[in-house]
């Protein structure tokens, strides 16, 4: 009988503790969904943050950013809007799929952006030397015209000078 | 004319043209100012964009649309977050003074980034949905949609007996991107709409 009741014992332990252990992985498995989902969401933020920083930074060099570059980056910010509305609403699987997909779309938007920075600010950079170049010519240009320009004016008014006769006006009365 | 006068003219002249010519040059060094003023609008239109059929008396689970937009005259393109917020009357609106934004938790947000002289629009549908009760002095709207999201709100309301209602707001604020802290903040502009909650 005592072993019946061993035997009896040890299978309510078990079932407790098979009980207890999925209440415990439940209870795991939603904490890292949670954390999973805020580390993916601050990580998303900084992915549009750091690919809205690389547009405006291409703009400001000269680049025309109002077309591809700027749909992509409001779609990913569209996901980081629908992210962060799923995390209040505690959906962290959409949290994580959206804010992963947001991240994925801004990284590609900041690499686009950084390329069309360099390009712009390399054509912008040889429009300066240029025009630069072109205006220190002119300047000089125009400072060797005017010396030469003087100076053979100057001659001729001398030569005009001293060409000039005076003359004697008879005083008839 | 004498000698000394015609060098003069001449010496003005030689100036004038070189500064001609480096035109071109300070152009690109020397930013110029374009003197116009930098602003944001932000409104809400009614379903026919207009501004003058905006919902007013709600009916509990049915459907109400607005829109919500943006116009960016900044300068450069900007980075925009908009956040839906819903309040009773005794709850506190954004203090334009100190440019502060209401202390209430957002529901929704929208984000978008609108290229300089530009503007974003989007639509939003809410319903006010059950639990919803009310008596002769109070009234409470457990859940509200926005944009087929559901959303805990649990605000009551007191009867207002100079317009006969039980009102709630929702409003919106429009926050901006700050590049130097990487951050959004407030940009001291909200709209809202009035909503009386007729009946269940």
């Amino acid at each position: 009988m005592s072993g019946v009741s061993v035997l009896k014992f040890s299978f309510i332990l078990m079932t407790l503790l098979v009980f207890a252990s999925q209440f415990y992985v439940s209870v795991t498995s939603a904490q890292v969904g949670e954390s999973e989902a805020s580390s993916a969401l601050t990580s998303a933020e900084g992915a549009v943050g750091s690919a809205y920083q690389a547009v405006l930074k291409a703009e400001e060099a000269g680049a025309n950013v109002s077309g591809l570059l700027l749909v992509q980056l409001n779609d990913a910010g569209e996901l980081l809007a629908k992210a962060k509305v799923a995390y209040r609403l505690e959906d962290f699987d959409e949290v994580v799929f959206s804010a992963s997909l947001c991240s994925e779309i801004s990284e590609n938007v900041k690499n686009e952006a950084d390329e069309l920075h360099v390009e712009t600010y390399g054509s912008k950079i040889t429009v300066f030397w240029l025009t630069s170049t072109g205006s220190l010519v002119g300047v000089v240009a125009v400072g060797f015209g005017s010396f030469w320009g003087w100076r053979f004016f100057k001659k001729r008014y001398y030569e005009r000078v001293l060409e000039m006769k005076p003359e004697v006006s008879s005083d008839e009365s | 004319m004498n000698l000394e006068e015609y060098r003069t003219v001449f010496a003005a002249g030689s100036l004038v043209a070189m500064l001609i010519v480096a035109v071109p040059t300070l152009g690109l060094i020397v930013p110029f100012p374009s003197g116009m003023e930098r602003f944001s609008e932000f409104w809400v239109l009614d379903p026919n964009h207009m501004a003058e059929d905006y919902p007013f008396n709600v009916r509990v689970n049915e459907s109400y649309s607005v829109f919500v937009g943006v116009g960016n005259h900044l300068g450069s393109s900007s980075y925009y977050s908009v956040y839906v917020k819903f309040r009773n009357q005794t709850q506190p609106l954004p203090n334009a003074t100190a440019s502060e934004p209401s202390p209430l938790p957002p529901l929704y947000e929208f984000r978008a980034l609108v290229v300089d002289g530009g503007t974003w629009e989007a639509p939003l549908t809410f319903s006010v949905l059950n639990p919803f009760s009310r008596n002769d002095d109070s009234a409470f709207v457990g859940r509200l949609s926005i944009n087929d999201l559901v959303f805990s709100v649990n605000a009551s309301a007191k009867w207002d007996s100079e317009y006969s209602g039980f009102y709630y707001q929702i409003f919106l604020e429009l926050w901006l991107y700050d590049t130097a802290s990487q951050s959004f903040r407030f940009h001291n502009r909200f709209v809202g709409i009035w909503l009386n909650v007729t009946s269940s």
